[in-house]
């Protein structure tokens, strides 16, 4: 069900979003001395919510207790929350904006969001394990040139193709 | 020049957290421009359906890297200081990849895109979101398993000083120019090969057939750029590929030697020294003792094998003059150099002889007329190179006969003449297999671990005083006795904090070596493997507890008073709160930093001289109150002995609870940032 009556616009150009991105990317090393990320953002809400339910444990763990009593005290959770507001506005502005599961015709509801679900797992923990994720490795990493960022890049894509075949049903039509 | 958040160390500030919301917004609106709102478009790449997100991703790190580089071949930034690098671990990246890769193609969502899904609606993008969390605090749980894994496989690169900051170039051994083009000539064979496979199927994408004219000009326009990069030299993009040996190197070495433009004259050293020009690095390769002994002021010690991790880890684009006493060892290290891909490296023409016979000499001893301009330069010269070290002349005649003022420091001729004496007790502080290997003859074992354990809660405090008599009492010690303390490398803080121990009962009788043990056994000074000959004593109880330790109470009702200072000699990272091992990160409010490391050097301590400099800008009077701090109280064991002993501050005292009690207690104040 759209939210808008008006049709969504098509996407633009990938090439000059990418350049878009890029400048972006490059605004970020230039300003505050660091790439893009993500992953780091959620990772401390997750450290929020852990450290809310067992604040003594999480204080002590030896991953997120580095972080603090206040870890959404830092500059990746504004970056992500910069993130999805700027998506919020492009969605508005592009009339894309539509509740709605994204799965393949022949797919169930149930079957896509378990895909998204255990998917999600997989990257919350493979980011921490990397310390970074398509943003903060992949591209920061990527555009500094960076021996390991390009190795995680590598294996993104090789991990994804290889995986690929086994979870296409959930986009069939 | 461009300063960056993180090289002012302002990352947490308002401003910083702001202007990422910023640039977090610009982040989301190219995201979702791209069509990265929708799931089913990003896991398109994987079923060849739709290239989006090779398209986005690779034109995006092109253009990134392409004005990176500008800016740095401009001159306008320095990526060592002023950007953040992340370092490469192989295993980890490798193992996470392939994981990443999975969960991308399941959900169809990475972390920043499923932030503008959640904006766009998207219920799936909401979900993965949600097990993205459940993901990172699995991680936490598992760290203490999977601690070995996270470093897995760090690359043996060292740049910019970082170990493990490893360069794709460097790793695969091209230039960083040749590199680029390479990449770039590939990102567009991909772009090619994406509009192809797109304009194969145009009914089920839906997309414009390949190949249209803005294709070809963008295409056209990076490859440009690409090629146009070169134009910025090597040295300049901060690049120097250690592994190229060609023959146009060794071509180049030759026609210099022939030139003689390998030679710097040490004329012209001192004066760039004297003018503290930042572009000159003199290196003294000669052994530690014989630099500590006399060099020139502003010279670092780096030996012969050190020589080319040294020279990985500074500023290609500094000049890098080598000395020694004479010409050959420099003449050597400068071709071997020079064969691993490094320029910009030269000799001092005749070594230190050479530079004291032309730089320092006084006038009246030179055999031939000056002008007055010349006498006036060397008597400028004179007083800036023989202020803060010791005088040639006095190199030798000083050495034997020290009158130790204890506690201080001694030195190893005394040392050595006094092994053996009634009354004289060696402690050495290494690690006891270090011991065990060999020692100074008659020094017996004692390590910091046993002068400190967990107390009444708070870890690593220095044992009471009736604990640390019966341990000296053990090692043969009697009051009367003095002692001179061993320490291993630069671990200056292992003697001090065993000084720290010997204070508490009441023992002010010790001096500590001033080099390490390493350079007492590179001057071939006796040693044994076997243990002193030694009965347990008595050592009597303290009569009062120590008159330097402060509890956490006792500093909080010292912060806001005038004349107080409270020195944190925490490593600076740690003082600011950017990095932390313990329960909060920061320091305690209004406290100063100079970390310990600053007043060391290699083998030991630096100069009396030069400390009583540093600090002097610090704290300018030494009648005024000055707690000392480290996480532990370690560290500042060796701050409390330079202040006290060394530079005769008065009021010295010690918070030995230091950041782990501080930063434990969630009623004590703290401060982050600078």
């Amino acid at each position: 069900m759209s939210m808008n009556t008006t049709s969504p616009k098509p996407y633009s150009n990938p090439y000059i979003s990418g350049i878009f991105l890029g400048l972006t990317l490059l605004a970020s090393f230039l300003i505050l001395g660091a790439g893009l990320g993500a992953s780091s953002g959620l990772a401390r809400i997750g450290a929020s919510i852990e450290g809310f339910v067992f604040p003594a444990h999480t204080a002590a763990s030896e991953y997120f207790g580095k972080w603090g009593t206040s870890p959404m005290n830092y500059y990746l959770v504004h970056m992500l929350v910069g993130a999805f507001l700027g998506g919020l506005f492009s969605a508005l502005y592009h009339a894309r904006i539509s509740i709605q599961v994204e799965k393949g015709k022949k797919s169930t509801v149930k079957q896509r969001l378990i895909m998204a679900g255990v998917g999600g797992v997989l990257v919350g923990f493979s980011s921490r394990l990397a310390a970074g994720c398509t943003s903060g490795q992949a591209l920061t990493g990527g555009a500094l040139l960076l021996t390991g960022s390009l190795v995680f890049l590598c294996c993104v894509f090789a991990g994804g193709y290889a995986a690929a075949y086994w979870v296409r049903r959930q986009w069939d039509d | 020049m461009i300063k960056t958040y993180y090289g002012l160390a302002e990352l947490h500030s308002p401003g910083a957290l702001f202007l990422a919301l910023m640039i977090g917004f610009f982040f989301g609106l190219s995201l979702e421009r791209a069509g990265f709102g929708s799931s089913k478009r990003l896991s398109g790449i994987f079923y060849f359906r739709d290239m989006a997100v090779l398209k986005v991703m690779f034109t995006a790190l092109l253009t990134a890297m392409f004005g990176l580089n500008m800016i740095i071949g401009l001159g306008l930034i320095d990526p060592a200081t002023q950007i953040y690098f992340m370092p490469t671990y192989y295993g980890a990246y490798i193992v996470a990849g392939l994981i990443f890769g999975v969960g991308f193609v399941m959900s169809g969502w990475c972390p920043g895109t499923s932030a503008v899904g959640i904006a766009s609606g998207k219920v799936d993008a909401l979900v993965f979101f949600g097990g993205a969390i459940v993901g990172s605090i699995l991680f936490n749980e598992l760290f203490p398993v999977i601690k070995p894994l996270y470093t897995w496989g760090q690359s043996d690169q060292n740049s910019f000083g970082q170990p493990g900051l490893a360069f794709i170039y460097t790793s695969l051994g091209v230039s960083k120019a040749g590199f680029i083009k390479g990449f770039t000539l590939m990102a567009i064979g991909c772009f090619w090969g994406a509009e192809y496979i797109e304009g194969k199927r145009p009914e089920a994408t839906g997309l414009k057939p390949f190949i249209t004219p803005f294709f070809k000009s963008f295409s056209l326009c990076f490859l440009l750029i690409a090629l146009s990069l070169s134009v910025f030299s090597d040295s300049k993009t901060g690049v120097l590929s250690a592994t190229r040996v060609t023959t146009d190197s060794e071509t180049h070495l030759l026609a210099q030697v022939e030139e003689a433009e390998d030679h710097m004259a040490p004329e012209v050293v001192a004066e760039r020294l004297f003018q503290k020009d930042p572009s000159l690095r003199l290196v003294d390769v000669r052994p530690a003792s014989e630099f500590l002994d006399f060099h020139i002021r502003g010279a670092e010690n780096v030996t012969l094998p050190e020589l080319p991790a040294y020279m990985s880890s500074i500023d290609p684009s500094q000049t890098v003059v080598l000395y020694s006493n004479g010409m050959t060892h420099p003449v050597q290290a400068r071709d071997s150099l020079s064969r691993l891909g490094y320029g910009h490296v030269y000799i001092m023409t005749d070594g230190l002889t050479g530079f004291i016979e032309e730089c320092l000499k006084p006038p009246s001893l030179r055999p031939y007329p000056l002008t007055p301009a010349s006498m006036e330069q060397i008597r400028s010269w004179r007083n800036y190179f023989l202020a803060s070290t010791k005088t040639p002349e006095q190199v030798g005649a000083e050495s034997p006969s020290i009158p130790v003022g204890v506690p201080g420091l001694v030195d190893s001729v005394w040392l050595e003449s006094r092994i053996g004496r009634d009354g004289l007790r060696i402690i050495d502080t290494r690690e006891q297999s270090d011991y065990n290997r060999n020692h100074i003859p008659g020094s017996v074992a004692l390590n910091v671990e046993s002068v400190r354990s967990a107390l009444e809660g708070v870890p690593s405090i220095l044992l009471t005083g009736e604990i640390l008599v019966s341990h000296v009492s053990l090692a043969g010690i009697a009051p009367s006795d003095r002692i001179v303390i061993i320490y291993g490398g630069d671990r200056v803080r292992d003697a001090t904090l065993m000084a720290m121990a010997l204070e508490r009962i009441g023992h002010r009788d010790y001096a500590i070596l001033n080099v390490g043990y390493e350079a007492w056994l590179a001057d071939k000074r006796p040693m044994t493997t076997a243990f002193p000959d030694m009965s347990r004593t008595a050592y009597p109880l303290p009569s009062a507890r120590d008159h330097f330790t402060v509890s956490a109470d006792e500093l909080l009702t010292q912060l806001k008073k005038a004349h107080v200072t409270v020195l944190d000699t925490r490593p600076r990272e740690y003082y600011l709160g950017e990095k932390s091992d313990e329960a909060r990160a920061g320091h305690i409010p209004g406290a100063i930093n100079r970390s310990y490391k600053e007043d060391l050097i290699p083998t030991g301590l630096k100069s009396v001289q030069e400390l009583e400099a540093a600090y002097h800008q610090l704290i300018p009077n030494k009648k005024e109150t000055v707690i000392v701090h480290c996480r532990t109280g370690h560290q500042a064991s060796q701050t409390f002995f330079v202040l006290k002993h060394l530079l005769g501050y008065q009021q010295v005292y010690w918070y030995d609870g230091g950041w782990t009690e501080w930063a434990a207690r969630n009623d004590l104040p703290v401060q982050s940032g600078g």
